[in-house]
């Protein structure tokens, strides 16, 4: 095989993944089934459920069918992810999970807990209850405390007692990943010929689905065949590319990556729930296994969700573009997402101040018109100097 | 007001805010620094350390039961902040950049204090008025507790407390007294003692007070709470409401029902709503909105027993126990039914009122509507569909 063939074949599994999460999720569980844990966006740590031999499973894939059947019992103003991943589980569609963690990052993470135990309780329900300050002292404390409990939590359920060793091993693992992910995502701003954006934000949120053992394989046979490609393919001349960052909460739907490959668009540098976020650091692979999961946690990148008093989003924002080089920022918005809502403005004026081209393309998930949002980044990416060669209609 | 004559102590109340509003003006001047508030925040802190504690929150209600809260809220909106973003924290963001302020204007902040045990909303808020007004911001953090209590979000809230009173220590270069915070905890208790006393007569059966009223006169509970002032103003009420029980002056002419109402009123339609219940002979008689304020401090340990007053309110819990409360409270004012405000700025006290709804009428066998509207923002109130939905409600009291 080819190895562009080969960098095909691969990012085409990730895409199926994503796209039937169900089917990829169930046959990974064996002859001894692992109980599947779902977690939903953002921060949960996953280590801690795959050291106790469960399975994590990210619900990072939205079937926006389902977004009205949770009106019964979450209003219509709640935003889109979490009307749909209740609608989901409502209709049945989650009934692969034997257990669920839900993070509290915001007003309707801390609520929709509730509602999900009343209609929809797993064997295992539980709440992941992040403190919202990550700059004092008193937050590593707590947060300690916290994935402690936690921990206490998924070995009573599994039955299997954690060490640290056990720990460890899993953070390595997770590490691993991480790791490989990066680089796929640096190749992807050099190369964006041999890899595009839907290549290597499907490659990110695979990695949520499925066990990451099975993930990190895959990937190695990835990077080999996109480094010895790198090799032996020329660069393709960029005319018409321009770099942009993303910024915002999750790429939905995922024709989104579909559209800005076929506007020219390459990202380059993003703070997304389901992208750069979720690979941006590791965890210390020595001392106490626990206290350094939750010093992963305080050290992310700046998030609306958090305040951080020490890392400033703004200027947090405008330095990624510069060392990013990109030419542009696109906030990609939930719309009724209350953080991103109260930071944009001033996001927005800090980044036209500093002369950093900007446009806010809000989405919702099973209401989306793919037309006006592609009409509005083509004509984003045309001020920006680029799309002649992407000039025509994409064909979606 | 529902009242069948006006309170006296309504021009003391109006005395206290004017002297309370004036008071914000002149901190300033004064060099007393000006720290913004949530309402369910301990604000004894801010008090013992002697800085002026500013409620933005408060703010926000008085535009929107003068009805501008829309209006203020439009120079935050052409901004970019959007129409559905809390009306309080849309009135306040506006208010900074409007150039008319109907209710006077919001006082800027020297420094910013948010409790997060409300909403994330204020947190947000706060966090982004502390970039707009390049002040420091100190976020205490309430995470929630979802069944029972437990040490370690006791531990994480006594320690947070402690870092509290260093920041407020580096803004007012003195060193914080504790003999001054007992003080000003046993002046909260006093207040707390007493406003929780008039919350209960209504209660009684025909109730001299209800929840409209309530929302009327709660203004001191939250801004003048730890202060003698607050002391002295529950003091009257409670005075004159026992002197309207003795001449027989009840809240709604010809009472027949208790009502239970959940949470915060729809403030530019306070009146509407009190002359609705009062033509069916119905009293609004408990919210737990108004019962936030029933704080009692152990002044032997007084950071612990902050963080138990704080952290473990209603406002701060999971939804077995917030609907519990509820049921406690219907019971204990022995109402008739209940209606539960889907309130559109506030998502932690809207979001799973639709299940409750269903588990309280299982549980109590009480009828009880859910119904939609925003405590600030008329945009969001359709009238026609609001009265079919009482209509209906008043139908099943019958």
């Amino acid at each position: 095989m080819t190895e562009p063939k080969k960098i095909k074949e691969i990012c085409a599994q990730f895409k199926r993944i994503i796209d039937e999460p169900e089917r990829a999720v169930q046959p990974a569980q064996g002859e001894k089934p692992a109980p599947v844990i779902g977690f939903l966006p953002t921060d949960v740590p996953e280590e801690l459920i795959h050291a106790s031999g469960a399975q994590p499973c990210g619900l990072v894939s939205y079937d926006g069918t389902w977004v009205s059947r949770a009106d019964a019992h979450l209003q219509t103003w709640a935003c889109s992810l979490s009307r749909c991943t209740l609608g989901m589980a409502l209709a049945g569609k989650l009934d692969y999970l034997n257990g669920l963690i839900i993070p509290h990052i915001c007003d309707t993470t801390r609520m929709v807990s509730g509602i999900w135990k009343q209609n929809r309780p797993y064997d295992f329900m539980e709440d992941y209850i992040l403190p919202r300050q990550v700059h004092r002292p008193s937050a590593g404390g707590y947060l300690t405390g916290e994935l402690n409990r936690l921990k206490k939590r998924l070995e009573e359920f599994t039955g299997r007692s954690v060490t640290d060793k056990d720990l460890q091993q899993s953070i390595r693992l997770y590490n691993g990943n991480r790791a490989m992910l990066r680089k796929l995502y640096q190749m992807h701003g050099r190369r964006p010929d041999l890899l595009s954006n839907l290549d290597v934000y499907s490659a990110i949120k695979s990695s949520m689905l499925i066990p990451k053992e099975q993930h990190n394989t895959m990937l190695g046979e990835l990077l080999a065949a996109l480094e010895q490609a790198d090799r032996e393919i020329p660069a393709v001349e960029n005319g018409g590319r321009v770099k942009v960052v993303l910024t915002g909460k999750v790429w939905e739907p995922p024709v989104l990556m579909e559209i800005l490959d076929q506007s020219g668009v390459v990202c380059v540098a993003d703070d997304l729930c389901t992208g750069y976020r979720y690979i941006a650091n590791d965890v210390a692979e020595s001392g106490d296994p626990v206290a350094a999961l939750a010093d992963r946690q305080l050290k992310r990148p700046p998030s609306p969700c958090f305040v951080n008093r020490e890392r400033d989003r703004l200027k947090y924002l405008v330095e990624t573009v510069g060392e990013s080089g990109a030419a542009g920022v696109i906030f990609l918005h939930l719309k009724f997402c209350e953080t991103e809502n109260y930071d944009y403005p001033l996001l927005r004026d800090a980044l036209s101040a500093a002369n950093i081209p900007n446009i806010r393309v809000e989405i919702e998930i099973g209401n989306v018109s793919q037309g006006q949002i592609s009409t509005r980044i083509q004509a984003f990416v045309e001020m920006l100097g680029g799309g002649e060669i992407y000039g025509s209609q994409p064909a979606l | 007001m529902a009242a069948s004559q006006p309170f006296k102590t309504a021009g003391l109340l109006k005395e206290l805010m004017a002297r309370y509003y004036e008071q914000g003006s002149r901190a300033r001047e004064q060099g007393t620094p000006v720290v913004w508030v949530t309402a369910v925040s301990p604000v004894e802190l801010v008090y013992a350390a002697g800085l002026f504690p500013y409620y933005p929150e408060n703010f926000g209600a008085l535009a929107a039961a003068r009805k501008v809260a829309d209006k203020i809220s439009m120079s935050a909106e052409e901004r970019g902040f959007f129409a559905d973003l809390c009306g309080y924290a849309r009135c306040g963001l506006g208010d900074a950049y409007a150039r008319e302020h109907p209710v006077g204007k919001i006082v800027p902040p020297d420094l910013l204090f948010c409790c997060n045990t409300q909403c994330g909303s204020l947190q947000k808020w706060f966090e982004t008025s502390a970039g707009l007004y390049r002040a420091p911001y100190f976020l205490l953090d309430a995470p929630l507790i979802e069944n029972e209590p437990t040490g370690l979000i006791k531990n994480y809230f006594v320690e947070q407390l402690e870092e509290a009173i260093n920041f407020f220590e580096v803004a007012t270069k003195t060193p914080f007294s504790f003999d001054r915070l007992e003080e000003v905890l046993a002046l909260s208790n006093e207040a707390c003692r007493l406003w929780n006393e008039i919350l209960d007569m209504a209660a009684l059966k025909p109730a001299p007070f209800g929840f409209f009223d309530a929302c009327f006169h709660m203004a001191p509970i939250v801004t003048w709470r730890g202060t003698k002032e607050a002391v002295m103003y529950y003091l009257a009420l409670k005075d004159e409401l026992e002197n309207r029980l003795s001449k027989k002056i009840y809240a709604v002419q010809e009472e027949r029902f208790k009502i239970y109402w959940d949470h915060i009123p729809v403030w530019p339609r306070l009146r509407w709503f009190s002359d609705l219940f009062a033509e069916h002979g119905a009293l609004v008689a408990v919210s737990q909105y108004t019962h936030s304020w029933a704080y009692q401090f152990d002044l032997t340990r007084p950071l612990e027993s902050l963080a138990e007053n704080y952290s473990e309110g209603f406002s701060n819990r999971g939804f077995e126990s917030r609907m519990q409360l509820k049921i406690n409270l219907m019971k204990k004012y022995r109402v008739d039914g209940f209606a539960l405000f889907s309130n559109r700025s506030c998502k932690p006290t809207a979001f799973g009122l639709y299940d409750k709804r269903n588990t309280i009428s299982e549980r109590t066998g009480l009828p009880g509507i859910v119904f939609e509207a925003d405590m600030s923002d008329l945009r969001y109130f359709s009238e026609e569909q609001v009265r079919n939905k009482f209509k209906i409600f008043f139908e099943q009291l019958t």
